[in-house]
């Protein structure tokens, strides 16, 4: 144990000195920042503008309903704009709107000039005949800004409801009443509120990227460590100290612990960041539901299992291969059952019993991802011997790999140069 | 006692004998050559001395006892392969060895100081391993494997690649630790330098031990049937000459090991009718020329 913390103590401290940990450092987190916060910023700045529209219809009534509808729902948006969010996370838009009754193929003509002499920024053409077709056109420069245009198309939708249901008699309060949108929550049989599929998929896309990103960076380090000592040549020095299994061991732990630390620092620093950005897309309602100490503790828990597994499996692929080249052709190799786990887990979310889920829950190397989106579905239903066999597997994998690659490095130095094939490999691990 | 013994210990890598049932000791504060040309198994046999590998079969004992790891603080390694971290700073690099053979972090700096001032590196202790030349690494090599003041020393080609200034400070202070009691082995294929060292060697080839005891013993078992010269003029006496068994020219002089039989007196009048004699001296063969006629021997 104690060469183990002194082999470990020694990846730690090079590795956190060295200046690319600190780059990376500042550097990942500015990044972040320029991806999460400054496009909400772009976006705010670029929608302070008004855009000038009219709204074509044969009929005033039909023409006014669209319009105010059109102005509601920026007031709607409005109200809203000291904060930096309105209800969708979308970018108010101002529309000033003028309408026309005007409806001859001359007149379309003549609007269509307009607009491409950007005298107007755009125009609906609703006639009866687009009406009853359901399909209007809205003729502008901006056909591409489709987020503008789909809440136009919902607004407009909306505004020709309303106006079918003015023309049968009823009062605007009924409309109101009538049109008020309908939530429906699921609820499990025991009385619980069973989780939104949307809430967990949120929060485990968050555990597979942190995960990834964590062993993608730190499990290929803890390889190249590994591939270092032996171009190095040192370990010959080391192993007449330590036994391969303590160097392995204090290997995966000191690099681990510097993944480990980074993510820290970054966790502590983008964690304002990340605030912002949820605030600002208007997911803070479905992050604060997510958000459940217990299931918090399982996310540190399956994210330090996995993470640990990982680095022991990019260990394992350390010790065998000879160079950088075929080290970063064996990376995918090592991220395939992260993967696979990806493209299982909507299978998952909707069948967390299914013998699959199981199976992919207690194997290892999925385990860490497949078993957390079981504990976050199933909301406490997941039986704890479950859980229990799925952590212990993982600790005897853990335990497993770093014997198996301590034999395979260790016999591989007697070797080195040539490339070992699989067989090889085999009777590398049953070498004394 | 007997620092280290082995006692028929055999070793193989699938079809390949790396060490044939190989028995040698080294009693406490002896000097041992571990002889033998590339690739005859000295490194193999170091390597299960120090528990990197585990014999197929035979004993070895450890400072008397049979090998077991806590063994491992008392004996320093210099490996034929040497290595240091490059981007590590030389003091740290040897803090930490020094730390994994049980020292404190203390207690090594300042051996790590004193070692590095008496082999004459002392200005270098804050620098990277990579900014050192192959000399200056292979003296800090030298350094982590004495820092722990280790009983044995097990030394893997120890003056391979250093200038004959370094060659002889290392001498020196393996002279030095001799004198302290300690016991050393030497790995090596190159017999000049080790023939001022050793007290014992043992000669092996493909696995073998073809020849093993005492130097002196050794080298006087083969009498003094050698003949060293030294002249000027005609050299043509060294070919099909039936006093001649063997010769080595090297230039300034030859040394010739005379034929079964043959008097040394016959050959000093053949050179001194047809050329200048300078030097013309009788003497035991050299570790090289035995190793060199041994060796040949067995792959015959």
């Amino acid at each position: 144990m104690h060469n183990i913390f002194i082999i470990a103590k020694r990846e730690y401290l090079e590795r956190v000195r060295s200046r690319s940990f600190v780059i990376m450092t500042f550097f990942i987190p500015a990044l972040m920042l320029g991806v999460t916060v400054l496009p909400t910023m772009l976006m705010q700045r670029g929608s302070n503008e008004t855009k000038h529209m009219v709204v074509v219809a044969v009929d005033r009534e039909t023409a006014e309903m669209i319009r105010s509808r059109i102005e509601q729902k920026q007031d709607q948006q409005g109200s809203a704009d000291n904060q930096p969010s309105s209800k969708r996370g979308l970018p108010p838009t101002h529309f000033s709107v003028d309408v026309s009754t005007n409806a001859a193929p001359a007149d379309r003509e003549a609007l269509t000039q307009k607009v491409n002499q950007k005298q107007l920024d755009g125009f609906l053409w609703a006639t009866p005949d687009a009406i009853a077709a359901r399909k209007l056109d809205f003729v502008t420069n901006d056909t591409s800004s489709f987020i503008e245009n789909g809440i136009l198309g919902q607004t407009v939708s909306d505004a020709l409801r309303r106006h079918a249901l003015k023309a049968k008699g009823l009062q605007e309060s009924d409309i109101d009443a009538a049109l008020r949108p309908v939530e429906v929550e699921p609820v499990s049989p025991k009385g619980k509120n069973a989780p939104d599929p949307q809430k967990m998929f949120i929060a485990t896309l968050a555990m597979v990227m942190v995960m990834y990103m964590t062993v993608l960076l730190y499990g290929i380090n803890v390889m190249r460590s590994i591939l270092e000592e032996k171009t190095s040549r040192i370990m010959e020095v080391m192993l007449s100290i330590a036994t391969s299994k303590e160097m392995m061991a204090g290997k995966i732990l000191g690099v681990g612990a510097v993944g480990l630390t980074q993510v820290g620092i970054w966790a502590a620093a983008s964690a304002a960041f990340a605030g912002y950005a949820v605030v600002a897309s208007g997911m803070l309602k479905q992050v604060k539901a997510a958000m459940n100490p217990m299931l918090l503790i399982y996310f540190v828990v399956f994210f330090l299992l996995g993470y640990v597994l990982y680095s022991t499996l990019c260990a394992a692929v350390g010790s065998m291969v000879n160079s950088e080249q075929e080290a970063q052709q064996m990376q995918f190799l090592v991220m395939m059952p992260m993967i696979l786990a990806v493209i299982f887990i909507t299978n998952i979310f909707t069948h967390p019993n299914s013998s699959i889920a199981v199976f992919g829950s207690l194997f290892p190397f999925t385990a860490p991802l497949v078993m957390f989106s079981r504990i976050a579905m199933q909301a406490g239903d997941t039986p704890g011997w479950q859980i229990g066999l799925s952590i212990a597997l993982m600790l005897a994998t853990i335990y497993g790999m770093v014997w198996l690659c301590g034999r395979i490095y260790r016999v591989g130095i007697l070797m080195y140069g040539k490339k070992p094939n699989l067989p090889e490999i085999m009777k590398w691990i049953k070498y004394a | 006692m007997q620092t280290i013994e082995l006692k028929n210990v055999c070793k193989s890598y699938d079809q390949f004998v790396a060490v044939n049932n190989l028995s040698f000791s080294i009693a406490q504060g002896g000097v041992f050559g571990l002889l033998g040309p590339n690739g005859a198994g000295k490194t193999s046999t170091i390597r299960m001395m120090i528990g990197i590998t585990v014999p197929d079969s035979g004993q070895i004992n450890l400072f008397g006892k049979p090998f077991e790891r806590k063994s491992l603080n008392k004996v320093g390694y210099l490996p034929e392969e040497r290595g240091l971290y490059k981007k590590m700073k030389i003091i740290e690099q040897l803090i930490f060895l020094g730390e994994l053979h049980g020292m404190s972090a203390g207690d090594a700096r300042e051996k790590a100081i004193q070692w590095a001032k008496r082999l004459e590196i002392d200005a270098w202790l804050q620098k990277k391993v990579e900014e050192l030349s192959k000399g200056m690494q292979q003296k800090i090599q030298f350094i982590a494997a004495l820092l722990h003041d280790p009983d044995f020393i097990i030394m893997d080609e120890p003056f391979f690649g250093l200038d004959p200034v370094n060659a002889t400070l290392l001498k020196d202070v393996m002279l030095d630790l001799k004198k302290q009691g300690k016991t050393i082995l030497f790995s090596t294929h190159r017999m000049d330098q080790v023939e001022k060292l050793c007290d014992s060697i043992c000669l092996i080839n493909k696995g073998n031990a073809v020849l093993q005891g005492d130097l002196k013993t050794i080298k006087s078992g083969y009498g003094k049937s050698n003949v060293q010269i030294e002249y000027e003029g005609n050299g043509d006496f060294l070919e099909k000459n039936p006093l001649v068994g063997a010769y080595n020219n090297y230039g300034n002089y030859v040394e010739v090991r005379l034929a079964p039989g043959a008097d040394a007196q016959q050959l000093l009048q053949m050179v001194a009718a047809r050329s200048r004699v300078n030097k013309f001296e009788l003497m035991e063969p050299s570790l090289e020329e035995i190793f060199i006629n041994t060796v040949g021997k067995s792959n015959a």
